[in-house]
């Protein structure tokens, strides 16, 4: 049990926002991240399942994705579970557990912000945008809202853009059950033999899920068969990393070099 | 599942009857403590200490006794009792140096009050209203700094009793040896010299502890708890409060050892003292991790020496264990790291084993499955590994060759008791070479070990371990258990047991020791166990006893019903009992008459020679046989990650005749994921003030079903006949060998020794890059 | 506040705190089978089944729950003949202290609907949320696997 005074279920966005705008008050999607919280501030929750959001809805060249949509619907939605090539899927069921699965929502996982989010690392590899709500609709780029730590908003939907390359998700933890030490997330499109495009994103580095570019543009032109060993070299040197009970930052370095060499490999296949 | 070949022709021993309180746990019936609701019961929570080593300088509970608060509990309001929360039989052998609730805290989560209210929130709220001032004293987190001359001295109370040399923080010492090992070091061809460490690990049991006291309508205090010891909480309640009183178990969450210390017992009986109302705590999560018990965290340094054709020689190992802030099975374990591990090399010249087990400001240590031989044995074994490689001999033909075979003995089981001298024993039962050949032929060792181990285009390593082992089944001459067995008119009986099935299956294979001997079925048999005023006395689950000593005194008890029941058809048939037999459910006559159980009692209660059958049997052990295991270890290596995977691990044990084979299977299956626990995921990490960060199981990892690779148990073909039916003990050996098992794989895959659990990937990690690159 | 959920097919009407957590209010309406175990969504004993998902009765907030369907371990367990899944747990010895067990039964009641014949992986993969310390999950798999067949040929 929280103890707070009130649970409420607005019906609309503006709504909700309006009611979020009153001190001590916090946003609830699928419960799982509120449920911790050990606030003796905190007065009201705002329940967001009666916002109607949620959905996959397919375009033409994108998936919008409503924000309270289960991490479970992810997996049994038939398109877009196979966006880049099974990347969804594969990636959404490396997370906690089916009972986490059908709780967790898209929307609650990257509104808090969490280093070690899967979700926030698999949703910037596949570089989507994300709607909120503050006031006004905004659509901005994932990464941004990540690293903007915008106050305040409701995440109301996130927008995927339909992948050709090939996507691949790679996490370690210390137990098949369990966070990730690292997660790192690779999307590469090639012409012929050469990186055309590259998209390269590590999480739970303990810190919020980054780009990285240094990377990203060393592989771009090379061959993606000869590429791995210099590139996870270089990934050590740049990546900026932590230390938590986990792991130290030297071991997350040494990590995020052999990840991008099992993602290399796994996309040169 | 092959039938194990025994000496009797059995018909419900060593059959997997299903667990006779199986049907109310998977239709998840409300048989655990925390599912007891009593009307008006107080909700008692406990104030427990942040800071790791402190003197309460005042207490002002003043401004939490808020409305909906029944009481609040300082040490100034329980008595001043000095005992020990160890939970063992008396006296006991750990050192008497703990209060209910005292002036001085000594680890962070120690208790500092207790709250009882109307509901949980109230007390929370109260608990955040107590003022306490305290005066911070330094602090002594790690155990291997107890000992150091400026440390500071945990137990300074003038009344404790029982502790080694509490003024240097040594709760307990011990050594002994036999023959010279400093003179037999000199003589061997190959020694090692090695230092091994095992972590503390939390018992991680599913069901918190939890207790409930009330006063029954005749105003007796009854006490419902999660324990492992009921009629030792009785006695130490008694001890404490000078109050008599009832403790029942019901179905229990698990316990390891952890519910056999008296944690939640005496908080629970002190409010229902105090305000007459019934009291309930139910620990969370977190104070199940960080104020109960934990594992005895210790170092060993091994020296062993072996001759040139494999011939063990000598072994000293010399060991220092973290007690933690009270001295709870502060001896005994240590002894157990010598007594349950040594013996299995019965033919070394010399042998040596001593050490200190000292006091530090972590959470106490104290009794979990394995007690001592797991650390002991991941020392030994390993070091044992280690020496047959610097032979150059196979380690299964060399820890074989050393060990310990039907017909022998070791001088150390007369030395080395529990806390005390034990008892002379020749050892009648030990299929070691059974275990290890046929294990190895299962396992595929010989083949396996021909294969290359490192796979370098895919950076993966496999490697193959084998780890010995050896545990006891009870503590002799000490452990006693009684069992009562009445017959009913319906033909069935009840067997009331002191016994404590902690979810091992207990009731049901006493059941099916009764069953046996009174050629009946278990569904005849209404077992009661672990209620202090209805059962006769047992010690409690623990020490690998209940099967032997708890089995011994139900098939005792049931050969004198057996008798009991024949005198009673020969009044009525006028026959010599020699004429007569049981038989399914009924006595026969060989002149063909026979009567069923159940007309008999019907005769025996209203109209022939009235009387109630019932017996009543004790059993004390004079011998423990040890079971014996031999594991067998598959790891698969991520060279890029250091990650390690235990893909095969493989059991071949002998524990006797097992009574019911599914159960015993478990008891070996279940051990051996604790052990992969304490070998490759639980870590116990501390911030600098002592708190522990790992408190729950998001952060504490035990392993998980992806974790566990394939586990398997083969039983081999043994009898113990000192054991009921021919058992011996189950429980705790499969906890020995995961440990040295993984680390003797590791270092076979990649030439790399891992000396320390848990084996952490970042460790093992950094080492592969210093030697493969 | 009230809510109104139904549990095991019987409608409730309940008066709830706000932040109340569903295990809580379950165990208070009698509903012991669903266990507390961790509190921190890591051990899966509380799960039970809402509109036949198994979730985290200890992370969901009861508030959240109105209008829904909850089906806990009682719902599961006829009072006569037991389930494929709760026999098969019995005659592997798949439950040792039974304290995993409704949360295990609950998840894999909804593993079997959906996937009446789960090979190894997949029943590990599945219950993967649910922890037990007694076992080591290998009797639990064997039990599952042969639950599977059991309501299979049914």
């Amino acid at each position: 049990m929280i103890n707070i005074k009130e649970y409420v279920k607005p019906d609309t966005v503006q709504s909700a926002y309006e009611i979020g705008q009153m001190p001590n008050s916090l946003y609830v999607s699928g419960g799982l991240m509120v449920s911790q919280i050990k606030s003796e501030r905190l007065e009201r929750l705002i329940d967001l399942k009666s916002l109607d959001l949620d959905y996959i809805r397919e375009e033409e060249n994108y998936f919008k994705i409503g924000a309270n949509t289960k991490l479970s619907s992810l997996i049994s939605h038939p398109a877009f579970s196979n966006l880049g090539k099974g990347f969804i899927k594969e990636s959404i069921k490396e997370i906690g557990s089916v009972q986490i699965r059908n709780m967790a929502t898209v929307g609650g996982s990257i509104a808090f912000r969490l280093g070690w989010s899967d979700v926030i690392t698999i949703f910037m590899t596949a570089g989507s945008q994300v709607e909120i709500y503050k006031g006004n609709f905004q659509r901005i780029n994932l990464e941004d809202f990540i690293s903007q730590k915008v106050k305040g908003a409701i995440v109301t939907e996130i927008t995927v853009p339909k992948i050709d390359g090939k996507c691949v998700f790679e996490k370690f933890a210390k137990s098949n059950f369990d966070i990730a030490t690292l997660n790192l997330g690779l999307r590469v499109s090639l012409d012929g033999k050469f990186v055309k495009e590259a998209r390269l994103v590590v999480g739970s580095r303990p810190m919020l899920s980054q780009r990285i570019r240094e990377v990203e543009e060393f592989m771009i032109g090379k061959e993606i068969d000869k590429v791995s060993n210099e590139a996870s070299e270089l990934i050590q040197k740049v990546i900026q990393t932590g230390t938590d009970i986990r792991a130290s930052a030297e071991y997350r370095k040494a990590l995020s070099g052999s990840l991008l060499l099992k993602a290399l490999r796994r996309v040169a296949q | 599942m092959s039938k194990v070949l025994t000496e009797e022709k059995l018909n419900v021993v060593n059959t997997p009857v299903e667990k006779v309180d199986g049907k109310a746990l998977v239709r998840g019936k409300p048989v655990f403590t925390d599912d007891f609701d009593l009307p008006n019961a107080l909700t008692v929570k406990i104030l427990r200490s942040p800071h790791a080593h402190a003197i309460i300088k005042s207490i002002d509970t003043s401004e939490a006794m808020i409305e909906g608060v029944a009481c609040i509990l300082t040490y100034k309001d329980v008595p001043h009792v000095i005992y020990t929360r160890a939970g063992q039989g008396y006296p006991e052998p750990s050192p008497y140096d703990t209060f209910i609730l005292d002036k001085k805290v000594r680890y962070v989560g120690d208790a500092v009050a207790i709250i009882a209210a109307e509901n949980e929130n109230i007390a929370e709220r109260a608990m955040k209203l107590i003022k306490v001032d305290y005066e911070i004293l330094p602090a002594i987190l790690d155990y291997e700094h107890a000992q150091d001359p400026d440390a500071p001295v945990i137990h300074d109370e003038p009344e404790i009793s029982g502790s080694y040399d509490p003024k240097h923080n040594i709760a307990s010492h011990y050594e002994m040896e036999i023959g010279n090992v400093e003179e037999e070091l000199k003589k061997c061809d190959y020694t090692i010299d090695e230092v091994y460490y095992t972590p503390n690990q939390s018992h991680a049991m599913m069901e918190p502890h939890t207790a409930i006291s009330y006063f029954d309508p005749n105003g007796r205090l009854t006490v419902i708890t999660s324990t492992q010891v009921p009629f030792h909480a009785r006695r130490i309640l008694n001890r404490l409060f000078g109050v008599n009183c009832r403790v029942i178990k019901p179905r229990i969450g698990g316990g390891f050892g952890g519910k056999q210390a008296i944690h939640v017992e005496p908080y629970v009986v002190a409010v229902t003292l105090k305000t007459g109302r019934p009291a309930k705590c139910v620990y969370t999560r977190e104070e199940t991790m960080t104020a109960t018990n934990t594992r005895h965290a210790m170092r060993f340094r091994v020296r062993a020496g072996a001759m040139k054709d494999g011939t063990l020689r000598a072994i000293e190992l010399w060991g220092l264990s973290n007690t933690g802030a009270y001295g709870e099975h502060a001896l005994t374990v240590f002894m157990v790291a010598g007594s349950k591990t040594l013996p299995l090399y019965n033919k070394v010249k010399a042998v040596k084993f001593g050490g200190d087990v000292v006091y530090s400001n972590t959470e106490p240590a104290g009794a979990f499955r394995g007690y001592g031989a797991p650390q002991g044995m991941f020392a030994l074994d390993s070091a044992l590994d280690e020496l047959a490689r610097k032979i150059g001999i196979d380690p299964i033909e060399f820890k074989l060759k050393n060990s310990i075979r039907e017909g022998e003995t070791s001088p150390i089981f007369r030395i080395m008791g529990e806390g005390r001298e034990g008892v002379d024993q020749i050892i009648r039962s030990c299929k070691i070479e059974e275990c290890a050949i046929e294990g190895s032929k299962i396992f595929n060792w010989y083949e396996k070990i021909k294969r290359p181990r490192i796979d370098m285009k895919k950076k993966v390593a496999h490697g193959y371990g084998v780890a010995f082992a050896m545990q006891g089944s009870s503590i002799p001459a000490i452990d006693m258990g009684g069992a009562t067995l009445k017959m009913n008119d319906d033909g069935t009986f009840n067997l009331l047991v002191g016994a404590t099935d902690l979810g091992t299956g207990s009731d049901t294979i006493l059941a099916q020791i009764a069953a046996e001997v009174l050629h009946t079925t278990v569904d005849k048999i209404t077992v009661y166990s672990s209620d202090t005023d209805m059962t006769p006395f047992d010690k409690g689950a623990y020490a690998s006893s209940t099967t032997y000593v708890s089995g011994n005194a139900v098939k005792k008890a049931a050969e004198k019903m057996k008798k009991e029941i024949l005198k009673a058809a020969s009044e009525l048939f006028e026959k010599p009992v020699e004429f007569l037999d049981l038989e399914e459910d009924k006595v026969v006559c060989d002149d063909g008459r026979s009567i069923s159980f159940a007309e008999l009692q019907t005769k025996l209660f209203y109209t022939f020679n009235q009387r109630q059958l019932e017996v009543t049997e004790s059993f004390v052990s004079e011998v423990a046989p040890p079971p014996y295991l031999v594991s067998f270890a598959e790891v698969e290596i991520d060279m890029e990650t250091g990650k390690v995977k235990v893909v095969d691990f493989l059991n071949y044990i002998d524990c006797g005749v097992p009574i019911n084979p599914i159960l015993a299977r478990g008891q070996v299956e279940g051990a051996s994921a604790q052990g992969i626990g304490i070998a490759l995921f639980e870590d116990h990490i501390m911030d600098k003030n002592g708190r522990l960060i790992t408190d729950d199981f998001f952060t504490y990892k035990i392993p998980a079903r992806g974790d566990i690779g394939k586990i398997e148990v083969r039983f081999a073909k043994s009898y113990e006949p000192t054991g009921p039916f021919g058992a011996k003990s189950v429980s705790e050996i499969g906890l020995d060998t995961p440990g040295p098992a993984i680390a003797n794989a590791i270092y076979d895959a990649l030439g790399i020794r891992m000396r320390r659990l848990p084996i952490r990937s970042e460790e093992l990690f950094f080492e592969i890059r210093k030697k493969y690159g | 506040m009230r809510v109104n959920i139904k549990i095991n097919d019987k409608n409730h009407s309940i008066e709830i705190e706000p932040g109340e957590m569903l295990l809580e209010t379950l165990r208070r309406l009698g509903y012991k089978g669903v266990k507390h175990a961790c509190s921190t969504a890591s051990c899966g004993a509380c799960t039970v089944q809402i509109d036949g998902k198994p979730v985290l009765s200890c992370s969901t907030f009861t508030a959240a729950v109105d209008g829904h369907e909850v089906k806990t371990i009682e719902g599961f367990s006829n009072e006569g003949v037991l389930s494929e899944i709760q026999k098969a747990i019995l005659e592997e010895g798949a439950s040792q202290c039974g304290f995993c067990i409704p949360g295990l039964v609950v998840t894999a009641e909804a593993l079997l609907k959906e996937n009446p014949d789960p090979d190894q992986k997949e029943i590990i993969e599945y219950l993967k949320g649910n922890l037990c310390r007694c076992t080591g999950y290998e009797s639990q798999t064997r039990a599952i696997m042969k639950a599977a067949k059991a309501r299979r040929e049914r």
